[in-house]
């Protein structure tokens, strides 16, 4: 499921102990180390006396890592947009609080085939299968990297990781010691504060603090007036490390947040125009609570330890919800013999979710706890030395909603020479039901008397509803990557896949009573759809010097969905129509003196083709001035080649969408 | 071969790590696991004796490169006297340590010694404490607490525990920490372009 941090870091280790860079970084003898700076001495990067992996980039999977000083020099602001720096993810905002993230397809505002953890915790929503990214966010300056891959990663974290898995892991608090204060403004970003402070608790346990508020304007809807979109956040937390003796290290950490979204409903109506439309203030808050225990003996061996409570709840015109999760998470590695590393573990999540429903949307029944119950094993096994590396295993899983579940995967690695590799999977992922999709009452739409889809001489309402039946959508998964790095400066990665998907997501119509007002119609959530996809994934990172580097990537993806015979859907088959089919990202990053740096972002968005949303190509801009190493000044442009573009629309949900504007701000961050 | 077919996890952690102390043996299992212990240790031998990671190659450098940004007192450096450069505990630096056969600090000359035992410790320039000696690091800075001496470790909270300087993975990478207080303590001063580079920790 989400064993999160440790399981990545182990991931990785089984492909960097045996792999390649680290014997590439050996090569270096003390003539090379002699002619280095002391600052050039302290980047070089050799196998750290902790044991603790690196080189995560050596793993046998389509990953890719975005680092805290990617995030800074980008200029981002949020989780999501940061997102946009990875190859083959889908980032796309509906308004200003809410964007539609995936990989490999299948993209929406509940964009339910990528999981993503903060710190090992989950915030993909039990409830609707999906993230809402607008309640999710960590002071940025504290990440210490993304690690997202693409693909499935059901074997170490368990369901709904199909086509990807997020993993936004946050510094430890040794390394954000003393102050960060952090002021700015502009014209889409109004305004943003963090304080954050760092200190010693005792001689081996560290800490942090902080708060940080956000307030962001609206955008503009098509016809170019003020949406009603604006946001603004408040959000604090901590974090505590503490290390007992050589091996364990002992975590708690915790945030809280509150937060205000905008948002324009339109509510099918059976009366003339089919929708009414309410401008919203949504109230969203919530808090969670992580503590974790790893113990690392040997690079071989250890465990972790982690139990985390999480709070959500969430107020708007539609329903209201307070969903609460307990979760508990457990593994053990070790070596078993010569060349097999073994990791192993289990978990529990404990699910409730209580809900105050509509006219508009409702849950039955309104309040449910569920139990997940999940166990996985998995052996790398190194069967040439440094060479070959074959890993395989699988998730078991049992929920409430679907059952029992396994995913397993098969990983073959071979590394021809310390300077590529050569990677391989077939792999099987279930997206698991969500409570939505056995419990919900949603008032989708309304089809007006004698209008295309409906010849009838009354208005059709047309009510989703959730079905006990529905099952795990499934996927096969067919993967092969090449890393090459031809010289130090110079890395290519590539990817390419071919999913083959069984048992979609589909809606059927289910019932229909004729009232003397209208006709009402229940659709019910079923799998009657399959489909495949395909794709390729370039990226390349390029120091051309030490003050100026490109990081670019390029994805294709194609999607195919066939709804059953038999089946009443015409609304699901043209979702393979609604993730553009390329997208390109070039990014400079340039030093013009050791305290003035230029960072130029590029990136082209295809067109999407059933939203009639086209293609788009958006300039950001970030020139940062530090005059001392504890004081940098920036000013950031965002989208600067069009005053505005739209770039996604919302379903199920009927949201007013607004367009992208651009935008300038202003920031200072002072370390102290 | 499937020799170390038991949990690792198992293993005393003192001896997994370091080598030094023999496990108890209870049995067929004490005996087999005896037996695992002994390949992975002479597997870390071999390892030691052969090449020289680059992680302490890094470290070697940097122990040669801090003697640029650092003034002992000047009592601490007659005319004659070689800079004596101390190892204390079981190190990793290996043949590595011949790096330092051509090096001069201020045209001294650079000779090694390597310390097993608190009670042999003799004056030195810089005395890296390697992590095998970690728990006996209150005895060492003590006992070269009036010599003038660099010291450097290689574990978390070596500086804040009175150590001089103190490598730390970062990112593994090797970066250090310098603890001000001891430095002043021990008479050294320590030029800002290295402080520049370091994290700075306090006591």
């Amino acid at each position: 499921m989400k064993i999160a941090i440790r399981l990545l870091l182990l991931f990785a280790l089984q492909a960097a102990f045996a792999h390649p860079i680290r014997a590439n970084a050996d090569d270096m003898d003390f003539e090379q180390l002699d002619g280095l700076s002391l600052a050039e001495l302290m980047d070089v990067v050799v196998t750290s006396s902790s044991k603790k992996p690196e080189r995560l980039a050596d793993a046998p999977t389509a990953i890719y890592v975005i680092t805290n000083d990617d995030i800074r020099r980008s200029g981002v602001t949020t989780i999501p947009e940061a997102l946009r720096m990875a190859p083959g993810i889908q980032v796309a905002r509906i308004d200003a609080n809410k964007w539609a993230v995936s990989a490999r397809g299948f993209n929406g505002r509940f964009a339910n085939k990528l999981l993503v953890l903060i710190d090992g915790r989950s915030i993909y929503t039990p409830t609707f299968s999906g993230v809402y990214w607008e309640a999710q966010d960590v002071v940025l300056e504290d990440i210490e990297r993304i690690e997202v891959v693409r693909g499935p990663g059901a074997t170490l974290w368990g369901s709904n990781a199909v086509n990807g898995v997020i993993n936004i892991i946050t510094k430890h608090s040794r390394d954000t010691q003393g102050g960060l204060v952090t002021v700015g403004g502009g014209t889409e970003e109004t305004a943003f504060t963090t304080v954050r402070y760092g200190g010693r608790l005792s001689a081996d346990a560290t800490y942090r603090m902080y708060t940080k508020y956000v307030e962001r304007d609206d955008f503009v809807n098509a016809s170019n007036n003020d949406g009603a979109d604006e946001w603004d956040k408040f959000q604090g937390g901590f974090r505590i490390d503490w290390s007992k003796g050589d091996t364990d290290t002992f975590t708690v950490q915790g945030d809280v947040y509150k937060e205000t979204v905008g948002q324009t409903y339109l509510f099918p109506s059976t009366t003339t125009p089919p929708f009414a439309s309410f401008e919203d203030e949504t109230d969203i808050s919530g808090l969670n609570l992580v503590g974790r225990w790893e113990r690392n003996v040997s690079e071989t061996s250890g465990m972790f330890l982690q139990l985390y409570y999480d709070n959500f709840q969430r107020e708007d015109l539609l329903v209201g919800e307070e969903t609460d999760i307990f979760d508990v998470d457990y593994h053990h590695r070790f070596g078993l013999g010569i060349g097999n590393d073994v990791i192993w573990g289990f978990g529990y999540r404990l699910v409730s979710g209580a809900f105050e429903g509509t006219d508009q949307v409702a849950f039955v029944p309104a309040d449910r706890t569920t139990h997940f119950y999940s166990a996985f094993v998995q052996d790398d096994i190194e069967l040439v030395e440094d060479r070959l590396h074959l890993v395989i295993g699988s998730k078991f899983e049992h929920s409430y909603y679907s059952g029992f579940e396994y995913q397993p995967n098969i990983r073959l690695m071979y590394t021809p020479s310390s300077r590529q590799s050569i990677w391989g999977a077939v792999s099987r992922a279930v997206r698991t039901p969500s409570r939505a999709a056995d419990d919900v009452l949603l008032n989708n739409r309304v089809l007006p008397a004698n209008s295309p889809g409906n010849p009838f001489p009354l208005p059709i309402q047309a009510t989703i509803r959730g079905h006990s039946d529905f099952e795990s959508e499934e996927l096969l998964a067919y993967e092969f990557g090449y890393r090459v790095s031809p010289t130090s400066d110079l890395s290519l990665d590539i990817a390419v896949f071919y999913n083959d998907y069984d048992d979609l997501r589909s809606f059927e119509v289910a019932e229909s009573i004729t009232n003397p007002t209208h006709i009402d119609t229940y659709v019910d959530i079923r799998n009657r759809m399959d489909g495949e996809a395909y794709g390729i994934e370039l990226a390349a990172d390029w120091s051309l010097t030490d003050w100026w580097r490109l990081q670019s990537s390029y994805a294709f993806q194609r999607l195919q969905l066939h709804i059953d015979n038999g089946s009443s859907d015409t609304t699901s088959e043209p979702g393979e129509r609604r993730t553009p089919q390329q997208q390109a990202y070039l990014r400079s990053s340039f030093d013009i003196t050791t305290a003035v740096s230029l960072d130029v972002t590029a990136r082209f968005v295809d067109g999407i083709a059933d939203f009639d949303i086209d293609g788009y190509t958006a300039i950001d801009v970030r020139l940062a001035w530090s005059p001392t190493e504890r004081l940098v000044v920036s000013v950031v442009g965002q989208n600067l080649l069009d005053d505005r573009h739209p770039e996604y629309q919302p379903r199920l949900i009927n949201t007013v969408p607004t367009e992208v504007q651009s935008g300038v701000y202003g920031k200072v961050a002072w370390q102290f | 071969m499937k020799i170390r077919n038991t949990h690792s996890i198992d293993l005393d952690p003192v001896v997994t790590k370091g080598c030094g102390s023999r496990p108890r043996s209870n049995g067929i299992f004490g005996a087999f696991r005896f037996a695992a212990v002994l390949i992975f240790c002479s597997s870390f031998v071999a390892r030691a004796e052969g090449d020289v990671s680059l992680e302490y190659k890094v470290k070697t450098v940097f122990l040669y490169n801090f003697t640029k940004f650092i003034e002992w007192p000047p009592g601490s450096m007659p005319e004659d006297g070689d800079f004596v450069i101390g190892i204390f505990g079981d190190d990793q630096f290996g043949d590595g340590l011949s790096y330092f056969a051509d090096k001069k600090v201020r045209g001294r000359k650079i000779m090694v010694r390597k310390f097993a035992y608190v009670d042999d410790l003799e004056p030195c320039h810089i005395l890296f404490i390697c992590s095998s000696a970690k728990f006996n690091h209150g005895r060492i800075l003590a006992a070269v607490a009036d010599w003038h001496v660099l010291t450097v470790g290689e574990w978390e909270w070596f500086a804040t525990n009175g150590g001089v300087i103190n490598f730390v993975s970062r990112g593994g990478k090797v970066n250090f920490e310098i603890n001000q207080a001891a430095a002043g303590r021990a008479g050294l001063r320590i030029s800002s372009n290295l402080l520049n580079l370091a994290t700075i920790v306090t006591e």
